[in-house]
């Protein structure tokens, strides 16, 4: 039973808010990893969302969200100079990841609000059902 | 002739089936806002809110004079809201901030419109029962 | 219906048949209810004052609240308030009907 209407559309919305949390988290931990098993520097994940139809309501229709894919960033990372560095080049020069502090911040303060707005539209729904149970009482 | 006889018992008529018409409005709008929460990053997206010729069709039928009887087809539905402003780069125009606020006043008008359909429905009850419940 | 105080006169003495004492004001009469000290109908004229009490306060109800629906007017609270005093009406009217019904069914339990 759907009783509590737009929760699913909401949980949905959580769990990609959830899942981009995730990424950018790995991302800002994996900002100075020069070395990964498939080799190279650690390439930065972008979440991209998409619509996904819920259902028809006569007009337009409901539409949910999904995570479409996690893509590598593909511009490549600073290099830094630094000789003394295990994984330095023949010339001295370090690749470092792609990974921009300041990018990842906004991210995450970005998601964070998403996650919240969803968040506070779930109690709200809820507090709107239990009132509905009270008509007539 | 006993089914017909209870149902006019119930109003046909005044606030209280003006109110239900209006929570079928509200209770979709919640589903619109959700849509709209959920999509606030997804590229493209644009949001969604409740058909305003759903309103407008049902005070019209309501002000002139014609009962709510005879807009029993109208039936509230979801649409592309065309005064959404800015459309960011992406094409989405979804703004948070407004949906929560959307979010708010629909709260407080569905709870206002459940009162209204409770407070009908309790003056029955108490005419019927003769005892008095708060 | 019957007023009660047509079956006993001699009921019209009573305090009960004094619905001022309930409202503290006959000079106000926009409650609707208004009755002469000592008149001979007591309780049929206070519940017919009752019943147009609560007439008066449904009709003002689904004024303000179809104001409100309709989207004409934004002062909420008036039709909140218009659908309390309705409902404290119809409380009032049917308390006294079953007070009245009740004394009525005791005055015939009692043995002349």
């Amino acid at each position: 039973m759907n009783l509590i209407s737009g929760t699913d559309i909401t949980a949905d919305a959580l769990s990609a808010q959830k899942t981009r949390l995730d990424i950018v988290a790995q991302n800002i931990a994996n900002a100075q990893t020069t070395r990964t098993p498939s080799g190279g520097p650690y390439q930065r994940q972008i979440v991209s969302f998409e619509t996904e139809l819920l259902k028809q309501t006569g007009g337009s229709s409901l539409e949910t969200v999904r995570v479409s894919g996690i893509t590598p960033d593909p511009t490549p990372g600073q290099q830094v100079y630094n000789p003394q560095h295990p994984d330095a080049g023949p010339d001295g020069m370090v690749t470092m990841p792609n990974v921009n502090l300041a990018y990842e911040m906004v991210d995450l303060i970005t998601a964070s609000r998403a996650y919240e707005a969803n968040l506070s539209f779930a109690k709200d729904a809820r507090t709107l059902a239990q009132k509905t149970l009270e008509i007539g009482k | 002739m006993g089914a017909i006889m209870i149902e006019s018992i119930f109003p046909s008529d005044g606030d209280y089936q003006l109110a239900r018409k209006l929570l079928d409005a509200a209770a979709l709008r919640q589903n619109a806002i959700a849509a709209n929460i959920a999509n606030a990053e997804t590229p493209g997206y644009h949001r969604v809110d409740v058909s305003s010729s759903f309103a407008a069709q049902l005070k019209a039928t309501v002000e002139n004079g014609g009962g709510l009887k005879t807009a029993d087809s109208l039936q509230p539905s979801i649409s592309e809201d065309t005064q959404a402003r800015a459309v960011r780069p992406d094409g989405n125009n979804v703004e948070i901030e407004h949906e929560l606020l959307a979010m708010n006043r629909n709260a407080v008008e569905y709870e206002y419109l459940t009162d209204v359909v409770s407070y009908n429905i309790k003056q029955l009850k108490m005419a019927i029962a003769g005892t008095v419940s708060s | 219906m019957l007023p009660i105080g047509s079956i006993n006169p001699g009921l019209t003495a009573l305090p009960l048949s004094r619905p001022e004492a309930l409202t503290g004001s006959p000079a106000a009469g926009t409650d609707g209810i208004t009755s002469a000290p000592g008149s001979s109908n007591g309780f049929g004229t206070m519940l017919d004052g009752l019943v147009n009490l609560v007439d008066e306060k449904q009709a003002a109800e689904q004024v303000t609240t179809q104001k409100v629906l309709l989207g004409n007017t934004d002062q909420l609270h008036q039709s909140v308030i218009a659908m309390q005093e309705a409902s404290v009406a119809l409380s009032l009217m049917v308390q006294v009907r079953n007070k009245l019904v009740e004394s009525y069914q005791e005055l015939m339990r009692m043995s002349v």
